[in-house]
């Protein structure tokens, strides 16, 4: 990935076509809605986030391999500062501490070049990393010769880790592969479409209550429409990864159309449980960065070990 | 087995822009690492470029909270006295700022309170307010409060009339004021220019005086007001 590669790659291009025409078009529906005297306004909100992200997200990825591992390194750290600051766990700032610097040395290692290998990202460190991370949060109260409210600390900081930073980092790790115009576009993509389609699907045929103790207003009819739909989605774009089979194809897009939907389910119920509505409030109608990367979360590494398993990385 | 309690953050919900005008500010570690670096970086700027130097640091009270106050020729004041107190206490002191000014816009709320550590002063509807959070504040042992009690940056050179909200701060408290006067500030930053020039800075810390004797009264308030401009003028015109 570089920026001579982004300008002449097809699947980048792409894209870039696809995303500003679905930008455009919402634009124009949201307008014309507006005209005809609907109410919009919440729409238009989520739409002005969009305006902002898709540039974000899109010129990150342009300038290449180091500037795409840096952005979700720095999304992974504000991720977990989110929950660390919904949780609680933000006031004990040697544990928080330690799990920024772990998060850091993800990104580092999908960085470097593989001392054994030598091809881009230290794949052995980055699942061994994990290891030390968790050693050194468990150090904590140790050092600190304190055990009183230690173990929540503790999980939470691991849980913090290991969800929010390790699991959400493989999506950078798919910035070393060949084809990670195609993988990294693909995901971001169908992710975000598997999220508008539960959405939609839900609000047009959504009889039955999916999980009403995790979060009220997703239905089973949605769920299951935003899979259909996930499942469509890589033969309509099979254009990201010419060297798929139907077969991957087809896990492509139930890891989405499923995956999207669990790591939905894992943030309400996290949400639920503290008490809270939204994660945080950086992204005007759309709440926090977790509220927007929840679905990710489950989706990156899943799709990372499918693609490593039948193509490898490098 | 007990539940577990979380303790969100209570400025969860709060937009960017609210959380930074908010005070009292929630320590964050993100902005502290920052402000800790910004003041190194200021500090070694103002030895270099400004050649600053800084007379009777000793006055400074070394524990419990106190309040600076100094007269006001441009935003280097501010800075000089943020260098002047020790590193350690650098994430307590609080420059009391114009909120119509310093907090009027986002990337300004940033500057403000995440390297200045700027207190929101509202000098135009809400004074009385704004007073009662300093007090607040300096009823913590450890805070110190730095007050330009001219209200404005001063143009001709000369010291305007202090005003009376620092009076009634302090009034019939044992909270040690100190008087500081910094020259220079004219010259190395002109009101209206962009950029500070190579000029030398030159702070003068003063003794401690506390107001614990007085009664609290508008006599008193405008005889501790004329005290201590009286004895930031005498810092001045010791430099001279």
């Amino acid at each position: 990935m570089s920026i001579d590669a982004a300008l002449n790659s097809s699947i980048f291009l792409t894209y870039l076509a696809i995303v500003v025409g679905l930008l455009a078009i919402a634009g124009i529906l949201l307008t014309i809605m507006g005209l005809l005297g609907k109410n919009v306004s919440s729409a238009w909100s989520s739409y002005r986030g969009w305006l902002v992200m898709v540039p974000i997200v899109m010129g990150t990825i342009f300038l290449g391999r180091t500037a795409t591992i840096i952005g979700i390194t720095l999304l992974a750290l504000f991720g977990f500062r989110e929950f660390a600051r919904a949780t609680g766990l933000y006031a004990d700032w040697l544990m928080t501490g330690t799990v920024y610097v772990g998060i850091a040395l993800l990104g580092l290692v999908v960085h470097l070049i593989d001392p054994r290998l030598k091809g881009p990202g230290w794949y052995g460190m980055f699942m061994a990393l994990p290891v030390y991370v968790i050693g050194a949060v468990l150090l904590v109260p140790i050092l600190r010769n304190r055990s009183k409210g230690q173990l929540q600390q503790v999980a939470l900081a691991i849980v913090g880790f290991v969800y929010f930073g390790w699991m959400f980092s493989h999506l950078g790790y798919l910035a070393n592969s060949p084809h990670a115009y195609g993988y990294l576009l693909y995901l971001i993509f169908a992710v975000e479409v598997n999220d508008v389609a539960a959405f939609t699907c839900g609000k047009l045929f959504g009889r039955h209550k999916l999980r009403e103790n995790v979060s009220p207003n997703k239905t089973l009819e949605g769920s299951l429409g935003a899979v259909a739909i996930s499942m469509l989605i890589p033969w309509l774009l099979s254009f990201s990864f010419p060297q798929f089979d139907p077969l991957h194809l087809i896990l492509a897009g139930l890891i989405v159309g499923v995956g999207g939907q669990l790591g939905d389910l894992v943030i309400s119920y996290i949400k639920r449980d503290i008490g809270i509505k939204d994660m945080g409030s950086v992204i005007r109608g759309h709440g926090g960065i977790l509220d927007r990367v929840d679905s990710m979360i489950f989706v990156a590494p899943i799709f990372f070990h499918m693609v490593r398993w039948f193509h490898g990385l490098i | 087995m007990n539940d577990w309690k979380y303790h969100p953050s209570p400025s969860i919900d709060a937009s960017m822009s609210e959380t930074l005008r908010n005070f009292p500010r929630e320590p964050t570690m993100l902005a502290y690492s920052v402000r800790s670096m910004a003041a190194l970086i200021l500090r070694g700027w103002m030895r270099i470029y400004h050649r600053m130097t800084v007379d009777g640091r000793e006055n400074l009270p070394m524990s419990g909270s106190y309040i600076l106050v100094c007269n006001h020729t441009s935003h280097l004041d501010t800075m000089s006295l943020l260098c002047s107190v020790p590193l350690r206490q650098i994430h307590r002191t609080f420059p009391a700022a114009a909120a119509d000014y310093f907090f009027s816009s986002l990337p300004r709320s940033a500057f403000s309170a995440v390297l200045i550590n700027a207190l929101p002063f509202d000098r135009e509807i809400r004074g009385a307010e704004s007073l009662t959070v300093c007090s607040e504040l300096l009823k913590n042992a450890g805070n110190v409060l730095i007050i330009f009690p001219e209200g404005t940056r001063t143009t001709t050179g000369d010291m305007a009339r202090f005003r009376s909200g620092i009076g009634r701060l302090v009034v019939g408290t044992d909270l040690p004021v100190v008087p500081c006067h910094l020259s220079g500030g004219t010259k190395a930053w002109p009101k209206g220019k962009a950029f500070p020039r190579p000029r030398k800075l030159r702070l003068r810390v003063g003794e401690p005086q506390t107001f614990e004797h007085l009664e609290k009264n508008s006599n008193s308030v405008h005889k501790i007001c004329s005290d201590l401009e009286e004895s930031v003028a005498k810092l001045g015109g010791a430099c001279e």
